[in-house]
């Protein structure tokens, strides 16, 4: 019975001209829209991550530890890109020449001195070249003063030094920095958050109180709960299956790169449909009035979205400055902000917090409506 | 003897102040045709949906099949066919899809439901239909749909909500022979409808229900002989002298005599051969008279003598 109501659920929902417009036809025209309006900008941006050309000039002249960090940051692993491709000169005039005709992105001149970053321009170039020097710093200034206080300490301390050699390495970067990709994200979320429709719609046609279909299928020997798990299913599927569309046209179409794995972004784009669905459920659950059934999850996806940055990419900063409480229980937000940390940073405890708010808001929604579905036993028509 | 297939015992139902269904009891037995009748907002929707537990009520019993009616009493619900007032198909899926999804709420077995759904099919002639999709139905193959899906599974009890609202005579006819086909393989049926004449036509028994209540119950043909009026004779008559309307109405059963235009109305409450006997004194005494018209009282004259004449909500 439970399969049965999924395929024909499913095969209700997609033929539905008005799901496949919004939740399909409407993303993707969005996301070209944005292409247009900016995808040179993501695939163009200087903030884009890449193995930085960076110069370096030893005017000391003996062999220095910090060109030996920068030959390891050289190279690259087998799944990892290598941070620096180093371009030795043996002058500063001469790296800055390089620099300024573009074939260097920086120079370290390490002199008596001690060592000078120059930089053509700010971006994340010129914070990842800054970073290895006071990371450098500040590991060479640990193992000097061990080698002082504590010369017992200090293999182990080189040894655990080195093993962190720089914070690039150690964080799982994502390759993607452009703050215009966030537009891309806040679509998917609205993408998602368009399935709360799919779900008020399967609600309507399996509750009496809504529709006559609703009305037919509670006089049926079929448990109410059953079908609507049945029918959120399908919506989940449809919903998933849209999004990873969506995403693969944006990603291989028109080659926006997310800047994580696709299969990573696809999963986190599901849990988004999840969200969307059980919203939608827990709306459905709540509103009689088949009405207010379209107008609330339009307005719930609408809203959510502008606060996602669908609008204005900066408006989730603003809203992390003023209330960030918003930002953690606005769906749209979460999972924007979930693909943003995934492409930037890697998966790090933002992602993970992310991710967790989002399946408890899940896993919370289903229960409230099922409690409030299955107490609903007569239906008020 | 016959077994109960309904049994709705005292029941009371109210919206507040308003009581929708007060005190109203019914027992229906197999085999039978019900013809639920009464004005709009009498009750009658909402005994079904008492009924069918979609509503819940303040006082009284449900027994269906001799047992008590409930949201979960699935096993009685898997013996109930419902045709509601509106349409209930899903408009994205086509003929046979909306038959075959809604029959499967009830027949698991795959090759059972092909059978039943195509029986369903051919019983309401929408077999060449069956790839269409509902918005290319016309408002009669609409309703003969709606049908399908109800009955499909081949219930023991169907209910009919008005289901010949808005349907042109051919299809009216369909659906009527139908569901005289159904009776005769065994279904009982509870029909609900504004129109009389299908009434009378269909259903084995009779109840009128106004204000909530159970306010006549019987066969046509008992419930008509509950009005004084048994025969309405309508004569063409020119002369409309004192004497000869004194005359026709101390013919044996007229108890009434009505001029209307040219014509006079005689009512009669009783007798077998009264039209007889009034064209008898007209030749007797030479006189001259037009068309000559009979009318048997129907269930609308019964309907409206006792739940009035008053427009309604």
């Amino acid at each position: 019975m439970f399969g049965r109501i999924f395929v024909y659920k499913l095969k209700e929902i997609t033929r539905n001209r008005y799901n496949v417009g919004w939740n399909f036809i409407f993303p993707i025209v969005l996301a070209t829209v944005f292409y247009l309006g900016f995808g040179n900008l993501i695939k163009d941006d200087p903030d884009n991550f890449s193995t930085i050309e960076a110069g370096y000039v030893n005017t000391v002249g003996d062999a220095s530890p910090f060109e030996a960090v920068l030959t390891e940051l050289s190279e690259g692993t087998n799944d990892q890109m290598a941070v620096l491709s180093i371009h030795r000169y043996n002058s500063k005039d001469e790296a800055i020449k390089a620099m300024n005709s573009g074939d260097i992105s920086g120079i370290y001149l390490e002199s008596e001195d001690g060592i000078e970053t120059f930089v053509s321009k700010n971006g994340i170039t010129a914070t990842t070249l800054n970073q290895i020097v006071r990371e450098y710093k500040n590991k060479k200034a640990i193992i000097e003063t061990v080698a002082v206080e504590h010369p017992e300490n200090l293999p182990t301390t080189i040894s655990m030094v080195m093993d962190n050699i720089s914070t690039v390495e150690r964080y799982d970067f994502g390759t993607n920095t452009s703050p215009y990709i966030q537009y891309f994200f806040a679509l998917i979320a609205m993408s998602s958050l368009f399935s709360s429709w799919i779900s008020t719609d399967i609600l309507e046609g399996i509750c009496a109180n809504m529709t006559e279909q609703g009305k037919r299928f509670e006089c049926s020997p079929t448990n109410k709960l059953m079908a609507i798990s049945a029918g959120i299913l399908a919506a989940l599927v449809l919903q998933s299956v849209t999004n990873a569309i969506v995403v693969i046209y944006v990603q291989e179409i028109l080659k926006i790169n997310f800047g994580a794995p696709l299969w990573n972004v696809l999963l986190l784009t599901t849990l988004g449909s999840a969200l969307g669905v059980s919203a939608g459920v827990l709306i459905g659950s709540f509103i009689k009035n088949s009405h207010l059934l379209v107008v609330v999850p339009l307005c719930f996806t609408m809203t959510c979205s502008f606060c996602s940055g669908l609008m204005w990419h900066q408006v989730r900063q603003v809203i992390e400055n003023n209330c960030p409480l918003l930002n953690r229980i606005n769906p749209a937000s979460l999972l924007v902000d979930s693909l943003f940390t995934l492409s930037t940073y890697g998966r790090t405890e933002t992602y993970y917090r992310d991710v967790a708010i989002m399946c408890s808001m899940i896993v919370i929604s289903l229960l409230v409506s099922a409690f409030l579905l299955r107490r609903r036993k007569y239906v008020s028509l | 003897m016959s077994q109960s297939i309904v049994k709705i015992d005292n029941l009371v139902k109210r919206y507040g102040d308003n009581v929708a269904v007060d005190h109203f009891s019914l027992n229906i037995e197999e085999g039978e045709i019900l013809g639920l009748l009464g004005p709009n907002g009498s009750g009658k929707t909402t005994t079904i949906n008492c009924l069918l537990s979609l509503l819940s009520f303040d006082k009284g019993e449900i027994e269906i099949f001799g047992q008590e009616m409930s949201p979960v009493a699935y096993n009685i619900k898997s013996q109930i066919g419902v045709v509601m007032q509106n349409v209930a198909v899903i408009n994205t899926l086509n003929v046979y899809e909306n038959v075959d999804f809604f029959c499967g709420l009830y027949i698991k077995d795959k090759a059972l439901r092909k059978q039943y759904v195509e029986e369903a099919l051919d019983f309401t002639g929408l077999m060449e239909y069956k790839k269409y999709k509902p918005k290319n139905l016309s408002g009669g193959l609409l309703r003969r749909l709606n049908i399908a899906c109800g009955i499909a599974h081949k219930p023991k009890l169907i209910i009919f909500d008005e289901p010949t609202v808005a349907v042109d005579p051919q299809s009216r006819n369909a659906i009527l022979e139908g569901i005289k086909k159904m009776n005769k393989q065994g279904a009982t049926i509870i029909y609900t409808s504004h129109y009389m004449e299908e009434v009378e036509a269909l259903c084995s028994r009779v109840i009128i229900m106004d204000h909530g209540k159970n306010v006549a119950n019987g066969t046509s043909a008992e419930l008509k002989s509950t009005l004084i009026n048994r025969e309405s004779i309508r004569i063409g008559l020119p002369n409309k002298s004192p004497e000869i309307l004194n005359g026709l109405k101390e013919i044996n059963h007229v108890y009434k005599i009505k001029e209307d235009g040219d014509d006079v109305i005689i009512k009669c409450d009783g007798g077998e051969h009264n039209l007889v006997h009034v064209l008898s004194y007209l030749t007797d005494n030479n006189i001259p008279f037009g068309h000559v018209t009979t009318e048997l009282p129907t269930l609308n004259d019964v309907f409206l003598e006792i739940t009035g004449k008053e427009l309604r909500d």
